[in-house]
């Protein structure tokens, strides 16, 4: 191996692979000059490395801020728990619903002797009840209309009572006028 | 390391969620690397500061948008890297050089502070280019690949950049001793 100064430092930088470090070894143990050039790096490295670090003159800290805090949502988007729980919810909640659902349209199949027979009993008792709604109406009305008609064969009476008493009066009047008509004739006749 | 990247990953999945508690335990493990970067990069303290909070605002801001959280230290150093592009680009004109350090060159042993002087200026004579390099390299550990990704270019890029860098930094730091050596 020629002396290369780029494998040199590659190598000082460590950045070569195990299997290229071998040659170079060999050639460093071997060169008196690369071996002098690899020494002086690594002087220089130590006194680079002798400049101390300073410590920062003021801690550089963050306060809780809402424009930097995610919103709401996005907490629970990134929540994989969180979210995990929330869709077996709503898994939970479209499964019941559809459950139901399916179970409501099953139900007038699954009870069609329970529908029978509360359908007789409930048209019995319907007839009763429609006729004993019937009964009291009719008898209600029955008992208006004999009132309305009691009132009304009273007020004709009356009023047949109050004619008959105009007509003998007027028959009783023309009578007298006859009477006096006949009285008058006869007395003319007379004088004639 | 496994654990760490694990405890990692945990908080990133909770700031995502809006824990800003878990967040700030995540800045609190990233701050020192990222200012320090940042630092060594524009080179000046209150900036690096500045763009320390940018880079974790908008790491924060935009956190949904990592697809891999193992991925999160280049991705952090993605938008560092952006930030003080951003701010040398307005500081500094396109092509021109680095401030010049204050320091001459090292000869010799020297006592700590005179070494740190001397990496700050050896670091500042460096294209910004090259230096963000050496930073992500020697200092924050990242592979070539990764280098790549945070610098948006081929990784043959990032080892011209490199590899001269270290050129440079030797020259200054490690020179060759006169009269043969060893």
């Amino acid at each position: 191996m020629n002396c290369s100064s780029e494998d040199l430092k590659a190598y000082f930088l460590g950045e070569l692979s195990s299997r290229d470090k071998a040659p170079v070894e060999d050639h460093v143990r071997a060169c008196h000059s690369c071996r002098e050039e690899l020494e002086r790096l690594k002087l220089t490295r130590t006194a680079l490395l002798a400049l101390e670090e300073e410590e920062v003159p003021r801690r550089i800290s963050f306060v809780s801020d809402k424009v930097f805090e995610p919103r709401w949502y996005e907490t629970i988007w990134r929540s994989g728990p969180a979210m995990g729980f929330a869709s077996a919810v709503i898994l939970a909640a479209a499964i019941l619903a559809h459950a139901f659902t399916v179970q409501g349209f099953e139900r007038p199949a699954a009870a069609p002797v329970t529908t029978t027979v509360d359908t007789a009993q409930i048209e019995q008792r319907i007839e009763r009840e429609v006729s004993a709604r019937l009964d009291a109406a009719e008898a209600k009305q029955s008992a208006e209309f004999a009132k309305v008609l009691d009132a009304t064969e009273k007020r004709f009476e009356t009023r047949r009572q109050a004619d008959l008493a105009t007509v003998q009066q007027a028959a009783k009047y023309y009578e007298m006028k006859m009477s006096r008509w006949e009285v008058a004739l006869n007395d003319a006749r007379a004088g004639q | 390391m496994i654990f760490r990247e694990v405890e990692d990953r945990d908080l990133i999945a909770k700031a995502r969620r809006g824990n800003v508690d878990a967040y700030n335990v995540l800045v609190s493990r990233w701050e020192k690397r990222v200012f320090n970067y940042l630092l060594r990069l524009v080179g000046h303290r209150e900036d690096a500061l500045d763009l320390s909070q940018d880079v974790f605002l908008k790491a924060y801001q935009n956190l949904k948008k990592l697809e891999d959280p193992a991925k999160f230290p280049g991705w952090l150093f993605r938008i560092a890297h952006n930030e003080a592009y951003s701010l040398l680009r307005r500081n500094r004109p396109e092509g021109e050089l680095a401030v010049e350090p204050k320091s001459g060159e090292s000869t010799g042993r020297m006592f700590p502070i005179e070494l740190s002087l001397a990496v700050q200026g050896a670091l500042s004579r460096l294209s910004d280019d090259q230096r963000e390099a050496v930073l992500l390299k020697v200092y924050q550990g990242f592979k070539f690949e990764e280098m790549a990704e945070i610098l948006a270019c081929p990784v043959s890029t990032v080892k011209s950049r490199l590899y001269t860098a270290l050129d440079l930094l030797k020259q200054t730091l490690a020179p060759v001793k006169m009269g043969g050596a060893e």
